[in-house]
């Protein structure tokens, strides 16, 4: 209901990024896009958007070649270190998961930005988490 | 069956989209874009049309009978029921309808279906990716995949930012996939 308060409804057992479609962002440009409110990832694939929520990130890094960037994101899987989602996975056994991707891009500058955004956003996203998590103990 | 018009459609597929007009008639279906690029499908080769609802509007899907599907976005919900009677009528179609998946999980399920390789989470897509474009596909260790797609720059010329790589992990647990890697 409206009178949650922030976040309230998000347990770590059930990160959900979106519930309407309608929500989900429709940029002009295709490229990676991170938005904050929704702590959402999405990501540019065969011309939509996708969404993922940050907590399923592992990792984000980047690699500069020339005038070419390089970013990769790698999810959490089962049998990765600690992971937030663990509670789920032991829920979905058998299912397969998105574990890599990577892109290349022509703006260098919006993929350090994206970088400094996901890392930003996980740090603040893991941080509640883990503050939930003592309450609850 | 009369001739069924839209107007500002997008032809959406890796590296973007294109806008352009679509026209379902009794022979096929046909989109032509701006710039003069078209896709002409005729109902012959039509195998399944799919609707699906995307932010702020419909897509339509026509996969044809080589495993290729096409994508067109930016139809109002009025004509989904208008377009689905036409398809019905004139190809002997009934478009089913997909539902996409916004929960932003990164585990479900893979569904292969000619050459679309699609991500599924609680049964809804999250995204299809065409095995057309995968110029490699790599098993690393015991339970990673990886496809890695071939980056020529027409077929990214729309985006900022293209895919080049992606991977699945498969537990052992996994009971859809078992075998695969006694096949060649």
């Amino acid at each position: 209901g409206s009178g949650d308060s922030r976040g309230a409804g998000k347990s770590s057992s059930s990160l959900i990024a979106y519930k309407n479609v309608n929500d989900i962002p429709t940029p002009r440009d295709l490229m990676i896009l991170v938005d904050q409110k929704n702590e959402a990832i999405h990501l540019p694939i065969y011309g939509s958007m996708v969404p993922f929520h940050v907590a399923t990130v592992k990792s984000v890094t980047s690699q500069q070649d020339n005038r070419t960037c390089y970013i990769r994101i790698i999810f959490h899987t089962p049998g990765s270190a600690f992971s937030p989602l663990d509670a789920n996975f032991s829920k979905f056994q058998g299912a397969i998961y998105l574990k890599e991707v990577s892109f290349r891009s022509k703006d260098p500058r919006h993929i350090s930005e994206v970088v400094q955004q996901i890392k930003t956003l996980r740090r603040q996203v893991a941080s509640r988490e883990s503050e939930r998590a003592e309450r609850a103990t | 069956m009369a001739d069924h018009r839209f107007s500002n459609i997008l032809l959406v597929g890796r590296g973007g989209s294109n806008s352009g007009d679509l026209r379902v008639h009794p022979g096929g279906i046909k989109w032509t874009s701006k710039g003069g690029k078209a896709v002409e499908v005729d109902k012959s080769d039509i195998d399944g049309v799919t609707w699906m609802k995307v932010p702020k509007t419909y897509q339509l899907g026509v996969r044809i009978k080589d495993g290729l599907l096409y994508k067109f976005t930016g139809f109002r919900e009025q004509d989904v029921s208008s377009l689905t009677s036409s398809i019905q009528g004139n190809f002997g179609k009934t478009p089913e309808e997909k539902q996409l998946s916004i929960s932003g999980h990164n585990w479900g399920e893979v569904d292969l279906d000619g050459n679309m390789l699609t991500f599924l989470v609680g049964s809804k897509q999250a995204f299809e990716v065409s095995l057309a474009d995968v110029s490699q596909t790599q098993v690393q260790g015991k339970n990673d995949v990886m496809l890695t797609f071939h980056m020529d720059d027409t077929a990214t010329a729309n985006e900022k930012d293209s895919l080049m790589e992606i991977s699945f992990y498969v537990p052992n647990t996994n009971t859809q996939y078992v075998g695969d890697e006694t096949r060649p």
